[in-house]
């Protein structure tokens, strides 16, 4: 007799903190509460540009409350320092509360403290800020005007860096063209928004000497170590917790001047201190996002054979650059990914982060992919109707298919489902597309159909931050897991799970490896002081980094617990098993011990150990990702109906086929690539961070900046293929950002489609859609 | 995004409302449902120092009169679709109430308050102006009787006067029966309007014996169409009449341009949506 062991992953395991989370137990940053605290809020400069003359703070001395107030002159050399280690790169350094010079609109210039959020709010706002107006750079033209002052001391202009990647013999494929086709390319700037905005607790007691700051962040350690660095403190003595973390989406994957500002102030007046980000601060100072243009030349052969490829990328990353994804992530990112799941081998891109007087750019949820895949599925679908071959069939003659491919620039892709996943497509949308040319020549209404194929490299790790010189320097994955004397386990994750499921995902392959109940694992996650280091969650690497890392440490307990049961059982370790809580014999499922007798006896009862065998049932494990990550896949297509007389556009359908590798669980990965599709349908529709030519931000609440909200969104229908990688223990794809990376390209090849024009530049507002149709209504556009 | 210091009064009669708003003068503002107050008060956009809660005034009647429609200042948007009386005569005014904001938003919006505070997109100062509404503002002072044509002044700006209130909106009941429709077009579902055409017609079979439009969302306060409704008076309204109606009404209205929304396009849209309103305000007669 066979035991039966369901395997727990691929199983459809409702979320376990699902309990906590929707029945309103969660604790979030604003629900710590501590005694004697201070609230502070930020008196922010209002204006883009200018050389601080005056930060007048008199008016708090007869306000009739206490308040305590600092200035940049009151915090010595404290500020955020994000370089990457290139002979190219200007550096930028943001002093914690500016000082000679403020950047952008929303720039901390004075920390304003009370005993009370609403006082300290009223307190803030009798800062008098005396600026003189400096020169703005406010365009991506500006900042390249050389006659344009640099904004920081010392520049030699404002790119912040500009460097070039290449690969093959470009000159070779120009000159084999048959076609050259080029295009520029536009995506706006926005921003990630978390429901749940930023914010810092922080308390420090001196009878311990222990500073312990909570933060609504995705990277705790991260946070310990700037600030341990930047305040002079031993590591050891700084705890950093993230709370119940209500979305992150990359914009909590920096560390942030707030972080250590909140820390110091604690230890300064010897109180704690909390400040809560709202959400004019998040919209217009946290972190923004996008906001690239690329030029791109695609070298084509006669037969519709991609020869090569061209690029210019720019982006504006605002006033400063970003710890620890630096200034130079967004336009590296751009131009590493920019060849994406295609066969040319000759590539050139020159890419370069420029500066403005805007707020600084960090990472969100898909980090430049969306915008180089944007390009890259724009271009497809451009030289498809020049060479006049249909947009799918051209992407199968150009697709990758053998595996594993080097790519033009030296990375080596893993086996994925790219031809196939395009194929299947193809057979969903097959009504669709036959439903849109019907509607060719309508000057009423217009349906079109687009799509996005594209890899994303995730589960990256340490050799592509050395390659990248960018201060995060490291990218391994470490659980330390540990089974109780009940047979239960508890896992210390260095992950930290704000949404992602991590605590079911990963107690599932604890599970597997042990033969246990997912139920019977408990994840901790997000505090320093239970969690071994790592330097957090964002990246689409939990899956398969921190579902690594959970899957060999545990496979060292399930080690010892088959010793002692073939120990006890008089047999071989070999021939144990682990499964349904006991370990059996595997050719005599009758013949076993339940887990937890082997627990108590690894902790308790450790009479009965096999001689010499050390106590306890505790590993640990650190997985780095593989050389050049591991490549995840996917398909997004929209269909959309367009309106014709008014710009209105519907979006009547999405899909997404999707290969992540290894599914851990089901409902975690739709759920994932859902709320991916939403945001990345908020980019190519709605969200837009919009300035005006003084760089003031003119979208600066929910009335402005406007969300994709329920009734603009369709179904969002997600087929699997599963292609598990060897790269990875459990065959697992990185899959958290993908959702967001498609929707853009996918929408505005849909409106391309459905109007016959080319659509360069996101968001497709309605009076973008608009004027996209003038040659239909027979106007010139 | 906390309000500035504020004091609260909940006010128990529409006396003691009216005694407390004078007292405040530009001080104070009386407070319905809080949905544009609240947020323009967190923003600090808005810093009264006194707030006069109104919500436990018997306003929230909606009572015939003789030829006289009468509608409470507290009447909560979502009522209109369980009322008969707007249905029957006023289904421009019910059509609108679908496109305002959200469920909760509905729930607590208040007619003085949306026509308080006048915002240039906004649903139902445009029916207002349609139906040609009289506002009844009350003060210590006594009452006085505004014609929705000169309540609405500029965006957020009203004839109504420090220590005065809205108490009710006095729609006429039609002689004849109307045919009416709202469309609009927002950026998404719920938001304010970037152009909304309200429109009634009276019909003789195909011709028009009387009609009225109005819009929102293009100048700083709703604006009628004049020429347009001139030039469909006994006309046969055809799709063609239509698309001319909405030609003239948008040739003699001069649109505002925004970050989001040119001039150009409110225009183009002013004639579109006329004619589409014109259109679906016919078809409701089947
Ligand atoms: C997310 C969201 C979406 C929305 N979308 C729309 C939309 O699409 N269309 C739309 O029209 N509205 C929309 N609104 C606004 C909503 O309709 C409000 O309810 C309405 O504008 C104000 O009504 P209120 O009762 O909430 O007024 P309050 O917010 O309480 O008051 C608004 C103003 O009117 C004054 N006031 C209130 N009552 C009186 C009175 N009786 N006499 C004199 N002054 C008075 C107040 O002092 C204040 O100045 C939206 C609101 C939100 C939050």
């Amino acid at each position: 007799m066979k035991a039966e062991n369901p395997r727990q992953i691929g199983a459809r395991v409702q979320r376990f903190e699902d309990v906590r989370l929707l029945s309103g137990v969660a604790r979030y940053i604003d629900d710590i509460r501590l005694p004697n605290c201070l609230h502070l809020t930020f008196a922010r400069s209002q204006m883009a540009h200018g050389r601080i003359l005056d930060v007048d703070t008199s008016a708090l001395e007869d306000i009739g409350y206490p308040t305590w107030v600092f200035t940049g002159k009151d915090i010595g050399d404290l500020s955020m320092k994000a370089h990457q280690d290139v002979p190219e790169m200007q550096y930028s350094e943001q002093p914690l509360l500016a000082r000679d010079v403020v950047r952008f609109v929303g720039e901390p210039v004075a920390a304003v403290l009370a005993e009370d959020p609403y006082l300290s709010e009223d307190a803030a706002e009798m800062v008098f800020i005396d600026c003189d107006p400096l020169p703005v750079v406010g365009t991506m033209d500006q900042a390249r005007d050389p006659s344009i002052p640099p904004i920081h001391d010392g520049w030699k202009s404002n790119v912040f860096i500009e460097r070039q990647m290449k690969g093959g013999d470009l000159e070779a494929a120009r000159a084999n063209a048959a076609y050259v086709v080029r295009r520029t390319f536009r995506n706006q700037r926005q921003t990630g928004v978390p429901m749940e905005c930023r914010g810092v607790v922080a308390q420090y007691s001196p009878g311990d000497r222990m500073l312990t700051v909570w933060s609504s962040t995705q990277m705790p350690h991260l946070v310990r170590t700037y600030i341990s660095e930047e305040l002079d403190l031993p590591e050891s003595r700084i705890r950093v917790i993230a709370p119940e973390v209500g979305g992150g989406f990359g914009v909590k994957g920096q560390v942030f001047g707030e972080e250590v500002l909140v820390a110091w102030l604690a230890m300064k007046t010897q109180r704690p201190v909390k400040w809560i980000e709202d959400r004019r601060e998040n919209l217009i100072a946290s972190i923004h996002a996008r906001d690239h243009a690329h030029t791109l030349e695609a070298y084509v052969s006669k037969e519709g054979r991609l020869l090569g490829l061209w690029a210019d990328i720019s982006v504006d990353v605002g006033a400063y650059s970003t710890f620890p994804f630096t200034a130079a992530g967004d336009p590296g990112m751009a131009a590493k990914v920019m060849p994406g799941p295609y066969d040319f081998q000759a590539y050139e891109a020159t890419f370069r982060a420029l500066a403005s007087n805007k707020c600084p750019l960090g990472t969100y949820r898909g980090v430049a992919r969306p915008s180089a895949v944007f390009s890259q599925e724009r271009l497809m679908d451009e030289i498809a109707k020049e060479i006049g071959m249909d947009p799918i069939e051209f992407r199968l003659k150009n697709i990758i298919r053998e595996f594993p491919y080097k790519n033009v620039l030296g990375f080596t892709y893993d086996p994925g489902s790219y031809a196939e996943s395009l194929e299947k497509i193809r057979e969903i949308l097959a009504d669709d597309i036959a439903a849109a040319r019907e509607t060719r020549h309508s000057k009423e209404k217009r349906i079109g159909v687009g799509l996005a194929c594209f890899i994303e490299q995730t589960a990256h790790g340490t050799p592509d931050f050395t390659r990248r010189r960018v201060p995060i320097e490291t990218g391994y994955i470490a659980a330390r897991v540990e089974m109780q004397p009940d047979g239960t386990v508890v896992i210390g994750l260095g992950l930290q799970s704000h949404g992602q499921g991590l605590e079911t995902t990963m107690a599932q392959v604890a599970a597997d490896a042990l033969g246990i109940d997912p139920k019977d694992v408990f994840v901790r996650h997000g505090d320093t002081l239970t969690s071994p280091y790592s330097v957090g969650t964002w990246g689409s690497r939990g899956g398969p980094l921190g579902g690594g890392a959970v899957h060999l440490a545990s496979l060292k307990i399930a080690d010892k617990l088959k010793a002692i049961a073939a120990h006890q059982l008089q047999s071989n370790k070999d021939q144990i098993s682990l499964g349904g809580g006991k370990a059996y014999i595997t050719d005599d499922p009758s013949r076993y011990i339940p887990i937890r007798t082997l627990a108590r006896q690894a902790l308790r009862n450790v009479e009965n150990l096999p001689e010499g065998m050390i106590p306890g049932l505790e590993a640990e494990y650190s997985l780095d990702g593989p050389r050049d990550g591991t490549y995840s896949n996917a398909v997004h297509a929209a269909v959309v109906e367009i309106d014709v007389p008014t710009g209105k556009l519907k979006l009547k359908r999405f899909v997404v086929v999707e290969d992540c590798g290894t599914i851990i669980n089901p409902l975690v990965v739709d759920g994932q690539v859902r709320g991916g599709v939403v945001q990345g349908i908020g980019s190519a529709l709605f969200e837009h961070m919009i300035y005006d030519e003084q760089c003031q931000p003119l979208t600066t609440s929910f009335a402005d900046y406007l969300m994709p909200l329920a009734p603009e969104l369709p179904n969002i229908e997600v087929h699997h293929i599963e292609t598990p990688t060897p790269l990875n223990p459990i065959g697992a794809k990185g899959l958290g950002e993908g959702g967001a990376i498609g929707p853009a390209p996918a929408i505005a090849n849909a409106v391309s489609d459905a109007l016959g024009v080319e659509v360069n530049e996101t968001p497709l507002t309605l009076n973008a859609i608009w004027r996209l149709s003038a040659h239909i209504r027979g106007e010139a556009s | 995004m906390r309000p500035a210091a504020f004091e609260y009064h909940r006010a128990a009669s529409i006396e003691e409302a009216l005694s407390l708003l004078a007292e405040f003068g530009e001080d104070g503002r009386p407070i319905a449902g809080g949905q544009s107050l609240v947020p323009m008060m967190n923003l600090r956009l808005a810093r009264p120092e006194h707030l006069v809660d109104i919500n436990s005034l018997e306003l929230d009647k909606i009572e015939r009169t003789g030829d006289t429609l009468s509608l409470g200042a507290l009447v909560r948007h979502e009522r209109y679709f369980n009322e008969p009386l707007i249905a029957e005569h006023f289904p421009a005014f019910l059509d609108a109430a679908h496109w305002i904001g959200h469920p909760t938003i509905r729930r607590h919006g208040s007619l003085g308050g949306s026509i308080s505070h006048a915002d240039p997109s906004a649903e139902l100062p445009c029916v207002c102006v349609l139906h040609d509404a009289t506002i009844v503002a009350r003060s210590v002072n006594g009452e006085r009787r505004i014609p929705a044509s000169e309540f609405f002044i500029s965006a957020y700006v009203t004839a109504l006067e420090p220590g005065e209130m809205v108490v009710a909106v006095e729609l006429p009941i039609p002689q004849r029966k109307q045919h009416g429709a709202f469309i609009e077009i927002a950026e998404r579902m719920g938001d304010f309007a970037v152009i909304g055409i309200g429109a009634v017609l009276e019909l003789d079979g195909d011709t028009v014996l009387d009609a009225r439009i109005a819009c929102a969302g293009a100048e700083l306060t709703p604006v009628r169409a004049a020429s347009a409704e001139q030039f469909l008076k006994g006309r046969q309204l055809t799709e063609e009449v239509a698309q001319e109606a909405g030609q003239l009404f948008a040739q003699s209205v001069d649109p505002v341009n925004d970050y989001r929304s040119s001039a150009e396009y409110r225009r183009h849209l002013i004639v579109q949506l006329t004619s589409r309103t014109l259109m679906r305000a016919m078809k409701s007669k089947a």
